[in-house]
This record gives C-alpha cells, sequence and structure tokens, in this order.
C-alpha cells in the first residue's frame, strides 16, 4: 500500500504535469492558431551553419539601385500589323523586392503580317464592304498601328536565385513580375463615313480617289491601358546583365481599319450591318503582347553584400 | 506549429514522474498542432518526413568564399530539425537535469560537404506530365488541348519520352476570321486538330534555385525538348462550307521547344513548356470549282501543302515516380 504522503506527493506531482501539459497544449494551440507560415529559420544550428542565415553573403542586385535598362520589344499575336519598338525603362527599387519604374518606348518598324499581306493581294471591293476596304492595295496603310508607349508600374520581385548552365557558368537571377497604367500612342483610320468618304460611288467599277484616300488618312489617339507582365534578369556582375520580359496591355481600338459596327443579332450582313461609318464604334478589345529583351545597367556599379 | 513540436519533445523528455499524463497530452498538443493549418508553409516543407531518404538531399547549401551562398533556407534548415538532432538535443538537456538553461526550440548539427547533393535525382524515374496546352501563334483557331506525357530519365539530365495533346472538342475558331471575311472579301483557309502523339528527347542544360523572400528554396531546371511525331488535322471548311467537308489525316510533325520545371517536392514539380510543332499542312482550296467539280472532294484541298508552325504553350505539373530516391554515393 502506498504510504499517504508518497501518494500525496505522486498526486501533486501528476497535478502538476497535468497542468504542465495543459499549459503546453494552449501555448500549441495559441502559437498553432498565431502561425502564419513554417518558420524553419528558427531552429537552432550547431556546427558550422550556426545562426547562419538562409541565404548569406548574398549580392543585393536591386535596394537603392536604380536600374537603366535599354532594350527591344517585339509584339506578338498581331492579326494585322506587328510593331519592333525601341524600349528603355529605368527602375528604382526601395528594397530588394520591390520598387517603381517607368517604361517607355517608339515602334521603329512598320511590319505587316501575312494576313495583311494576303488582303493586299488578293482582297475584293464591293459595294458592300467598299468604305471596309476601298483599295486593297491601301490596306496596308489603313490598318492601325501602335506608334510609342510610355508605363508607370510597381516591380515586385519574389524569386532571386541563380543558375548553372552546363555547370560551368553560374549566374545570378531574379524573376519579377510587374503592374501599372501605360499609356499608347495609336494611329488608326480616321474617322469616315460612306458618304463623306465617297465611298458611295465607284468610278469605272472601282473606287473614288477620295474613297482610297479616306484609307489612308489617319488620325492619332493615346489609349490608356492596365499593364502587366513577368520577366527574368541574369546578372554577369555587379552592375551589367541582361532581362527578358512578357508584357500585356489589352485595350480597345480598330486595328484592320474597317468598319465593324451595325451588325444584327446573327453578327451576319443584314439588319444593321454595316452603318457605314468608320468610328470608334468600331473599335474591339484586342490583348496585345510584347516580348522585350534588354541590357540591365545597375547604378551605382558597386553593390551591397548581406551578412 | 513547431511550437506544438516542441511542446511534445519537452513532455516526452521530462521526468518520469511526471511523464505518463504529461505524454497523453502532449501528444494531443502535438497532434492539434499538427493539424492547425499553416497558412503559407515553404514549399519545400511540404514534402518534409522523418526518415533518412529525405534528408539526404537537402543541403544543397554552398558557402563558396565572396560568394552569395543561396542554398538551403526552409528546405535545408528544415531537413536538419528532422534529422533526429532535435529529439537529442532535448534528451540531452534532459538527461544532464538542466532545467533552467535557456529554451531551446529545437537544435540541429549541420556538416558542410564538399560536394552538395542535387535535390531531386532524375535518374532512372519515370515522368508523368499532365497538363494544359494552347497554341500561341494561331489568331484564327484557339487550339486548346490536354496533355499526357511521359518521360524516362536514363540520366540526370537526359531522357526520352512521349507527349500527347488531345484537341477534339477543346478549339474553338475566333472572330477575326468572321470579321476578315465580312469586310475584306478574303477566306482565310484554317484547320483544326484531333491530336498529336510524339517521341522526344529531353536535355536539361540549366539548373537552379530561387530563394523566395529570402527564406523559401525552390529548385528549377531549364530544359530543351525535340523530336518527332504524328499530328492528326483536317480543314475547317469555310470557303464552301456547304459542301465541303474534311475529314482528318495524319502529318508527321517535328518539333523543339523550351521548358521550365519548378520542384515543389522530390517528386512533384510544376512546369512550362513552349514547343513549336512544325508539319506540313492541308488546307483548304480557295477556289470553287464549277459544276461537278464543285462536289469533287480533290479540288477542296489546295494542290501543296503549307509549311505550319504550331506554337504551343503547355503548363502542367510533373510527377516522378518512384516518390523515393536514394543517392549513390554518399556525401
Amino acid at each position: 500500500m502506498t504510504p499517504l504522503t508518497s501518494h500525496g506527493t505522486r498526486t501533486m506531482a501528476a497535478t502538476k504535469s497535468t497542468l504542465l501539459a495543459l499549459a503546453l497544449l494552449a501555448i500549441a494551440t495559441v502559437s498553432g492558431l498565431g502561425v502564419t507560415r513554417a518558420s524553419a529559420q528558427d531552429v537552432l544550428i550547431s556546427g558550422p551553419l550556426a545562426g547562419a542565415p538562409a541565404v548569406r553573403n548574398m549580392r543585393v542586385y536591386r535596394e537603392g539601385r536604380v536600374n537603366l535598362i535599354p532594350g527591344v520589344g517585339y509584339t506578338l499575336q498581331d492579326e494585322y500589323a506587328r510593331s519592333l519598338f525601341l524600349t528603355v525603362e529605368a527602375n528604382y527599387h526601395f528594397l530588394d523586392w520591390i520598387g517603381v519604374g517607368l517604361w517607355g518606348g517608339f515602334n521603329m518598324a512598320r511590319i505587316d503580317t501575312d494576313l495583311t499581306t494576303q488582303i493586299a493581294a488578293v482582297g475584293q471591293t464591293t459595294d458592300r464592304n467598299r468604305l471596309s476596304l476601298p483599295d486593297r492595295a491601301a490596306f496596308s496603310d489603313q490598318v492601325g498601328r501602335m506608334v510609342w508607349a510610355a508605363s508607370l508600374h510597381l516591380m515586385f520581385v519574389p524569386l532571386r536565385g541563380k543558375l548553372s548552365l552546363f555547370q560551368a557558368v553560374f549566374i545570378d537571377t531574379d524573376l519579377y513580375v510587374f503592374g501599372g497604367v501605360g499609356l499608347f500612342g495609336l494611329q488608326e483610320r480616321a474617322a469616315t463615313d460612306v458618304v463623306a468618304s465617297g465611298c458611295d460611288t465607284m468610278i469605272g467599277g472601282g473606287s473614288t480617289a477620295s474613297c482610297i484616300d479616306s484609307a489612308r488618312a489617319r488620325a492619332d489617339r493615346v489609349a490608356v491601358t492596365p499593364m502587366f507582365g513577368l520577366g527574368m534578369s541574369f546578372y554577369a556582375n555587379s552592375w551589367f546583365g541582361v532581362m527578358i520580359e512578357w508584357r500585356a496591355f489589352p485595350f480597345s481600338w480598330n486595328p484592320s481599319g474597317t468598319d465593324e459596327s451595325g451588325e444584327g443579332r446573327d453578327r451576319m450582313p443584314g439588319g444593321g450591318f454595316p452603318d457605314g461609318v468608320i468610328n470608334g464604334d468600331d473599335s474591339r478589345t484586342t490583348f496585345n503582347q510584347m516580348i522585350n529583351i534588354g541590357l540591365v545597367f545597375n547604378l551605382p556599379p558597386d553593390q551591397a553584400i548581406t551578412d | 506549429m513547431k511550437k506544438a513540436w516542441i511542446a511534445a519533445l519537452t513532455a516526452l523528455v521530462a521526468p518520469p514522474r511526471t511523464r505518463t499524463a504529461g505524454r497523453v497530452l502532449a501528444m494531443g498538443a502535438l497532434l492539434l498542432g499538427a493539424s492547425l493549418p499553416c497558412g503559407a508553409a515553404a514549399a519545400q516543407d511540404a514534402d518534409m518526413t522523418f526518415d533518412d531518404e529525405s534528408s539526404e538531399g537537402g543541403a544543397d547549401m554552398t558557402f563558396e568564399e565572396g560568394g552569395e551562398s543561396s542554398g538551403g533556407g526552409g528546405d535545408v534548415i528544415s531537413s536538419l530539425a528532422t534529422e533526429g538532432d532535435a529529439s537529442g538535443a532535448a534528451a540531452r538537456a534532459a538527461d544532464s537535469g538542466d532545467r533552467d538553461a535557456p529554451e531551446r526550440e529545437a537544435e540541429a548539427t549541420e556538416e558542410i560537404y564538399a560536394v552538395q547533393q542535387i535535390y531531386a535525382l532524375r535518374i532512372n524515374r519515370v515522368e508523368l506530365m499532365p497538363s494544359i496546352a494552347q497554341s500561341m501563334n494561331d489568331p484564327f483557331v484557339s487550339h486548346t488541348g490536354v496533355s499526357l506525357g511521359l518521360n524516362y530519365w536514363f540520366t540526370n539530365v537526359l531522357a526520352v519520352g512521349l507527349n500527347f495533346i488531345w484537341y477534339e472538342g477543346l478549339e474553338s475558331e475566333s472572330d477575326l476570321n468572321f470579321f476578315v471575311r465580312r469586310s475584306t472579301r478574303l477566306a482565310v483557309p484554317v484547320n483544326g486538330y484531333q491530336f498529336l502523339a510524339n517521341l522526344n528527347f529531353t536535355y536539361v542544360p540549366i539548373y537552379g534555385k530561387f530563394a523566395m523572400f529570402n527564406e523559401f528554396i525552390f529548385q528549377y531546371d531549364a530544359y530543351i525538348v525535340g523530336g518527332i511525331g504524328l499530328m492528326r488535322t483536317r480543314p475547317i471548311p469555310v470557303v464552301d462550307p456547304v459542301v465541303r467537308e474534311f475529314d482528318f489525316g495524319e502529318r508527321i510533325s517535328f518539333n523543339v521547344g523550351i521548358g521550365l520545371r519548378v520542384f515543389v517536392t522530390r517528386w512533384l514539380a510544376v512546369f512550362a513548356e513552349l514547343r513549336d510543332y512544325m508539319y506540313l499542312e492541308t488546307l483548304e482550296n480557295l477556289n470553287v470549282g464549277f459544276g461537278a467539280d464543285r462536289n469533287n472532294p480533290e479540288t477542296w484541298v489546295q494542290s501543296s501543302p503549307a509549311f505550319v508552325n504550331n506554337v504551343t504553350a503547355q503548363i502542367g505539373l510533373a510527377i516522378f515516380v518512384p516518390f523515393d530516391f536514394s543517392y549513390n554515393q554518399p556525401r
């Protein structure tokens, strides 16, 4: 039989251990509720890595620095006209993972797609579509084109790392996403209508000169668009690198310079189509994209290295 | 959750008098803590297991002089925490009777190795790659497909495999062709796909790792892929749809592409790929015959095929089987 004192001691000990376990349970519960992410760095490391941060001696490419990026951009999935932009970008990063920047460029080449070339070669003008296609040879002149672009963006750099090429070349790299507001200078076919342009009459079985001229008349406009994308930078040294990025900038315009509005409910000719007017009603939204490649110059050239 | 582990470990190594009830409750705390959600657990914590296998490849940190040593992070250190040292340290603390020592949440002893191990070995593993595919360069028809790839890695950087994309029923014709036909009277011949199947070789020349917010480590690689295969396609009648109908036909295709694979665990990765499938396509004839010729199927297609680039983007998962692997060489 267990002595009373011993039993009492054991009871007290059991009570204390129960209280301790309950306290630990409460702590575990509270801490578990409060934990929003795993925090492996709290593990106490002994040995050579004791006290080492997750990443040691990391070269800081962005924080407190400006990067200037001259480059070229090429639009993708264009329907009628491609654009080759000469671009320049300037970013300043408050921290290594966030910054603001400006981007801009000019379209320095006028490149028709195969579709435009085909229309110019074999498109057919009839009384029904004379306003849309006054002269197939002039179609290349009536398509909408991007002239210049500018954007203000916020840049977010969630991934920073390095890569090995053929296990011989090691390059620092980072992956970033950005988003902001863009402005695009557009040149589209000028507004007109079938009567004012003279496309309601024929001369010698073809369109009148004024009708053909209406295809070549241009109007400038600025489109405001969201601009977003992602990219990767590859650093050769502390001040120089290259980047490749993808940009998207959906906006509404009339890329073909044709009369598209006034369609019937079934979208087939007839009903309200064509309305005989070239104007903003003929615009439609296209998901414009660009691949941008550039050279990265980091200023100042010297960079910080973390502990 | 980590603190739940600590509570459990502390209770488990407590003096014998207090162990029994404490252990039960501590296990309860452990289970409760473990079951609580952790909003953004590190990606590579997800494959944290408590066997010797998983702890082997984690220490891929490098500590070059003067260079960047972006290794480890959550992956390495969390792996270290699972190597049994934590319980060993706690046991030592208990054995020494040092109850007033500062709280030591967990302890691990790490070694530095001259040659670090690859995070996820591929050799002699099979890679299953379910994905979705989307054509990138056809403004007239959106070729959307579902894909399954299968690779066998006979070295860590070379694989031979098959990929299959099913398109039929998932494609859609855009409005562009309608607008073009209506405004310019130009019919652009377009084609639909049924499926493609290819034999591929994959090579991995680039691999690396990313640190996310200086804390979580993601291993990745970039690869090039190329091969030969078969496509089944057919023209979509746009010039004379009342009369013309087309059956699917086989085309030989060649493909070349690049891809990026980001490992989430040692057996699971997310991949994105851009591949150009090149083939000779049969297009609908833009001219309509008169009389009997109109109904003659031989007049429905163009006499010479057209070279077509079907640039396709794919995004999906890469699942490596077997899930576990062992390193041949000790580190």
